[in-house]
């Protein structure tokens, strides 16, 4: 068997193993805070990928759906002391409801008009969270969020540390990836893809269009839904200034550094861009021109993305190149 | 028996009569060509056939039904499937994939069992793909299947255009111009292909330009001009129509 070949067949295993013994390596709890929050927005990123990427309708205001997950869960725990699952469940589903109510009446409007449209909804759901007092507590935000707690019968596990907490968004992160793909590579997915490619051949094949551009919509909220609700579990206040339109921005930075379509792209993007700004801490003010002009960087240097890359240098380490260049 | 009928068919765009009064009808198991000069309406005719247009007059049947209110999925979930005259590929998807889009209409799972991928999910995807590439060795496309669309050779792309129609199992096949761009070899197989789908008891819609094709394997002929059909036989009798020869090469001057 050549290196290629084992490469091929292990590489999944050996990244899942390097995800499982990261905490167990004396890594600083700062850091795991940074590690957990990428994870949750590489789940966003990817989320925003199944709508943008893959089925070509922009959202720029994608963050929204995201709060809306975040303020459900923190809602339902620490007003109904709702448990961890059932509240994140519940994120992913309002979300999912207003990607519906959302995308019905954008279903009408094409390319800028849409991602206009996306952009005022993120806003206006910015403003909601700030002002609708009564449930969202306003600009104080919600508190006390509590760890997820495992019971297990004979002994409880408390999901409070980041170490622990990690495993969770890893978990959560994992599903993503493998629900992605599957979507991707289903006749759902397919006729996602060729709504992307050309509309008016895939109702020629008998694509509902207009339904699976809902169900587009539907998905990539849910997803973000959740991701948000685990935010919320993550840091254990949140308020608005999290779900700024900004935010939005940063989410669509990461899926376009990561490379529009990919997945192992998408999680690279969303850590990159996640982890960058902390390793400028120490330039001070400058801080998010260089992050900026990091991103420029990769975008010049790397046109695919960072997914484009990673799938590069993957067929080097198969030893796909070689092959390719005996062929010719 | 019509298969496929339009009665006082017509469309004005923005005061423009772009087809007028046209009564077409497809027989069963036949080939019937659509033939006229540029601009006669050729391809509107289609789109308003396909469901992509909605025609400002008169009606579109299909196995006797009326299906003129009818969105362009339905009429393709019904059994008409159409070609682009200017190849509209899924360039970026895989030979594969975009026949395997054909099939969208005659599978069912969903997005749920997709992402859990169900045993009822997975027994359809392998049973969708062993079907498609049936669809695919009919139309030379077997050994690309993994290539992506855009990447196929000019021929190819037709060719999968037709392969992507034909994976619907449709009814009636409407070919928007399969014969433009190919060379003399090129076409020769093409016929013989469109021979076969009539075989495999598909109906066939053809509009083509190159007369030789569709002087040889038509069963009957419709000719379009300025919006109005003038002509309406059987390839014999359109050779020797006054109205259509005018059509083509002008009026006499006495």
């Amino acid at each position: 068997m050549t290196f290629g070949k084992i490469y091929e067949k292990t590489r999944i295993w050996i990244l899942l193993l390097i995800a499982v013994i990261l905490p167990l390596t004396g890594i600083s709890n700062y850091w795991l805070h940074v590690l957990n929050i990428g994870g949750i927005f590489a789940i966003c990123t990817l989320s925003l990928n199944l709508l943008t990427g893959c089925t070509g309708l922009f959202s720029v205001g994608h963050i929204a759906f995201y709060g809306i997950g975040s303020y459900t869960a923190a809602v339902l725990a620490t007003r109904f002391g709702v448990p961890f699952l059932p509240a994140v469940l519940c994120g992913g589903l309002l979300a999912m409801v207003f990607g519906v109510v959302l995308g019905m009446p954008a279903l009408r409007l094409k390319g800028l008009y849409l991602a206009i449209s996306t952009l005022a909804f993120g806003e206006i759901a910015y403003r909601v969270f700030l002002n609708w007092e009564d449930v969202t507590n306003g600009s104080r935000g919600i508190l006390g969020i509590k760890a997820p707690v495992l019971n297990l019968g004979f002994t409880e596990i408390n999901f409070k540390t980041y170490d622990t907490y990690y495993y969770i968004v890893l978990i959560f992160l994992v599903l993503m990836i493998i629900f992605m793909r599957n979507i991707i590579y289903s006749r759902t997915g397919r006729a996602l893809l060729s709504i992307r490619e050309s509309e008016i051949a895939a109702q020629a094949l008998g694509v509902n269009t207009v339904r699976y551009k809902i169900i587009a919509f539907a998905a990539s909220a849910f997803f973000a839904g959740v991701a948000g609700a685990l935010y919320a579990y993550e840091v254990h206040f949140i308020s608005p200034e999290s779900f700024v339109s900004t935010e939005s921005t940063t989410v669509l930075a990461m899926m376009v550094v990561g490379g529009i379509g990919s997945i192992p792209g998408s999680i690279a993007g969303a850590f990159a861009l996640t982890m960058i700004p902390e390793l400028l801490r120490s330039a001070g003010d400058v801080r998010l021109v260089l992050y900026g002009a990091a991103i420029v960087v990769i975008i010049i240097f790397a046109p695919k993305g960072l997914g484009g890359a990673i799938e590069w240098l993957d067929n080097l380490l198969m030893g796909k190149h070689k092959k390719k260049v005996e062929e010719d | 028996m019509a298969l496929l009928e339009t009665k006082d068919l017509g469309i004005t765009f923005d005061g423009l009569v772009a087809l007028e009064g046209v009564d077409f009808s497809a027989e069963e198991g036949k080939i019937t060509a659509v033939i006229g000069p540029n601009g006669a309406g050729k391809t509107t005719f289609f789109n308003l056939v396909a469901g992509f247009y909605t025609p400002t007059q008169g009606s579109v049947s299909f196995e006797g039904k009326e299906i003129t209110s009818l969105k362009a999925y339905q009429r393709a979930e019904a059994g008409i499937a159409r070609t682009f005259q200017n190849i509209n590929l899924f360039k970026d998807m895989s030979v594969m994939d975009n026949a395997l889009v054909g099939l969208h209409c005659r599978s069912k799972s969903n997005i749920l069992s997709a992402m859990f991928r169900t045993p009822g999910q997975r027994k359809e995807e392998k049973q969708l793909r062993e079907e498609v590439m049936e669809t695919l060795e009919f139309m030379g496309l077997a050994e690309y299947a993994n290539e992506k669309a855009g990447s196929l050779s000019y021929g190819m792309q037709k060719n999968l255009e037709i392969a992507r129609a034909l994976a619907l199992k449709p009814k009636v096949v409407l070919l928007d111009e399969p014969a433009s761009g190919l060379n003399t070899q090129d076409l020769d197989e093409l016929s013989k292909r469109i021979l076969n789908i009539r075989d495999k008891g598909i109906t066939v819609v053809l509009i083509e330009h190159k007369m030789d094709v569709v002087m040889s394997i038509s069963d009957h002929i419709a000719v379009l001009n300025f919006g109005k059909k003038i002509a309406d036989g059987t390839p014999e009798e359109i050779r020797s129509n006054h109205e259509v020869i005018e059509a083509y090469l002008g009026k006499e001057d006495d």
